[in-house]
């Protein structure tokens, strides 16, 4: 009971409450531009979050996350451009809806989908979370070690296209987080004697070049020069009627189930949970042909099952270390910035902090009833009205003052973008980011664990794989690893 | 395209792994010998991403850029202006690019311009200076 008293009273003080409102309506719109992500947001929000007390800043980190998600919706049924790829898939029913005029009531029906699946995700996560956590107890350092590098594999390989470049970006993620001192020995590795290198590469400086970057150039190649005008963005007041909600309800639980089963699994995003819930709507509907023709079902299915992604990816990010999906990463590196490591240890350390945030998650999708109202929305509609290219200088701007305030360096810019520049690169050549990220996070717990691992075996390396934890975990992540080969020899063999 | 892209691609991390590996090998004991495995690990990948490309690779084209020219007014944009906030101090070079970036990828609009400018400006300076009162680097005038 006195935890619960102590997490109450943290997220309820002044400081958080206030940080997820302002983040939470932040997030709308940043959603409802495209171009702006809450990969992108997130990123952006971090170095500010230094200073700030944790549960401040993890409570804008879900008010942007929550809020972004719905804010997408915007913009998908508005004009047919998803805000968020996790919208993609209400821009199926959402358009054709506004196409007839029902704009507002597929914004309505979007909004309440949001809020229900993203409420739905967090109470999974509220549940499931500890117990997993209990489970860990049992870990030692091998079984650590053997987690980081299923965290790592399942990152490597089922994010993007090609298992190869996944896994080849998982490897200089955690080749990139050796440099600096050796936390063991004190040796000074990769850092061609220049002092500003003895901490290490922050992690929070690549990710802001990472994450940030190649979408400001993404939005400067588009070179939008007028943004829409105010008759594109007129929405008709509209009522959607209790008996239609009450419709709803076998759809947002199928969907709320979707959505948290995809969040747990790792590489797996709100896109995915989106489809999924879409196809499962269509399969259940008594008239599938409707589906794509303005069906509100479909809104619902689609915003229902994106925003029951969110706070599900958090629970194998928050109880073993191994991010759900990007954000969730990045909400890792922002307890890393508190000095809290991820994984197994934090449940047991700070169970009022990881508490606090799953109460923000929860809180701050219901907080999208408040600020998603009809007359918010209409509001957050006018944002595309700014040309994109006034963005393209501004983000910059802000990428540029939220590194520089984390060390004072003007080092930290020219590495945020050189970061940014490999992540454009990167991403045309479909090798992916969060591998790269992952490994940052990640290697530094990895190397730690096989060390100790080690230390206590006296040097037998048979000790990491003969443990019955360590053995289950090291054989999934062999698995994973050989996944891609073994299917496509299997494809090879069914086309001879 | 994406069959040299791929070559390149994996040729460059398969150098990276390998100088790393070597770079690792003259450090002592365990600390060298986990980066040096990673190193080892990373040039095998590059080394079957490059073979790939030259076995199955494709031919068909995966242009780097959607519109070359702005993405090179961005980049040397943002570097000049990374080059003079420490000249020219946060706020100084922040509103030159501010002003400069949009025009140089055509927008011509100067009073609203100029308009979102000062207010962004402002928002900036509210926030990170009065509010959070974070040390940004020094304007060149206040040197004077």
């Amino acid at each position: 009971m006195d935890i619960v008293t102590q997490v109450l009273s943290g997220v309820f003080a002044l400081g958080p409450v206030a940080a997820m409102l302002g983040a939470s309506i932040l997030g709308v719109f940043i959603g409802a531009l495209p171009g702006l992500n809450p990969v992108m947001a997130i990123a952006l929000l971090l170095p500010l979050t230094y200073s700030m007390e944790p549960l401040v800043a993890l409570g804008m980190v879900a008010g942007i996350y929550n809020g972004s998600m719905y804010g997408g919706a915007i913009p998908a049924i508005l004009l047919r451009i998803p805000g968020t790829p996790a919208a993609i898939a209400t821009t199926f029913d959402g358009y054709p809806m506004a196409q007839r005029g029902e704009a507002a009531r597929a914004l309505k029906i979007a909004c309440w989908s949001s809020a229900l699946g993203g409420t739905a995700s967090a109470i999974a996560l509220m549940t499931i979370g500890p117990i997993l956590a209990r489970a860990t107890l049992a870990f030692g350092p091998a079984e650590y070690f053997w987690i980081a590098m299923f965290g790592m594999a399942s990152i490597g390989v089922l994010v993007g296209s090609d298992a190869a470049k996944g896994l080849m970006a998982a490897t200089l993620g955690l080749l990139l987080g050796t440099v600096g001192l050796d936390q063991l020995s004190g040796a000074a590795r990769f850092t061609f004697d220049q002092v500003w290198l003895l901490s290490g590469l922050d992690l929070i400086v690549i990710l802001v070049g990472l994450y940030a970057l190649p979408p400001v150039i993404a939005l400067a190649e588009s070179a939008d020069l007028k943004g829409l005008s105010a008759a594109q963005l007129k929405l008709e007041p509209a009522k959607v009627p209790w008996s239609e909600i009450r419709g709803f309800v076998p759809t947002w639980i199928r969907s709320s189930l979707i959505g948290i089963g995809v969040g747990i699994l790792p590489g797996a995003g709100g896109n995915i949970a989106a489809f999924l819930s879409y196809n499962a709507a269509k399969s259940a509907s008594d008239d599938p042909d409707s589906f794509g023709k303005g069906n509100p079902a479909g809104v619902a299915a689609a915003e229902c099952g994106n925003n029951a992604d969110n706070a599900a990816s958090m629970i194998p990010a928050l109880t073993l270390g191994i991010p759900g999906n990007v954000v969730a990463a990045l909400v890792l590196g922002a307890l890393l910035i508190h000095g809290l490591q991820p994984g197994p240890q934090l449940f047991h350390q700070n169970p009022s902090l990881v508490g606090g945030f799953m109460v923000q998650m929860l809180l701050t999708s219901l907080l999208i009833l408040a600020v998603g109202g009809a007359a918010a929305t209409k509001v957050f509609a006018q944002v595309q009205r700014l040309p994109g290219v006034l963005l393209v200088p501004t983000i910059l701007v802000l990428m540029a003052v939220g590194v520089y305030v984390i060390n004072g360096r003007i080092v930290d810019l020219w590495i945020m973008f050189a970061a940014g520049l490999a992540g454009y690169v990167f991403e045309k050549v479909n090798v992916p980011l969060a591998p790269i990220v992952l490994g940052l996070i990640l290697g530094p717990m990895a190397e730690q664990n096989v060390r100790r691992a080690l230390l206590i075996s006296r040097g037998d390396v048979t000790e990491l794989v003969t443990r019955p934890i360590s053995a289950v975990i090291a054989l999934a992540t062999l698995g994973l690893i050989l996944l891609p080969i073994l299917s496509a020899i299997s494809r090879r063999r069914r086309r001879a | 395209m994406e069959r040299r892209q791929d070559i390149v691609l994996g040729t460059v991390f398969a150098a990276l792994g390998i100088f790393a590996a070597v770079k690792a090998a003259a450090y002592s004991g365990a600390s060298g010998t986990y980066p040096m495995v990673l190193g080892l690990v990373l040039s095998g990948f590059g080394l079957l991403v490059a073979g790939r490309g030259v076995v199955r690779g494709r031919a068909e084209p995966r242009p780097l850029t959607n519109h070359t020219g702005r993405v090179f007014i961005t980049v040397a944009i943002g570097a000049v202006y990374l080059a003079i906030v420490p000249i020219l101090g946060f706020y100084t070079a922040s509103a030159l690019v501010v002003l400069a970036l949009p025009v140089a990828l055509g927008f011509r609009q100067p009073v609203l311009l100029a308009l979102a400018t000062a207010v962004f400006i402002g928002i900036v300076w509210a926030v990170f200076s009065i509010v959070l009162e974070k040390p940004l680097p020094t304007e060149f005038r206040q040197t004077f």
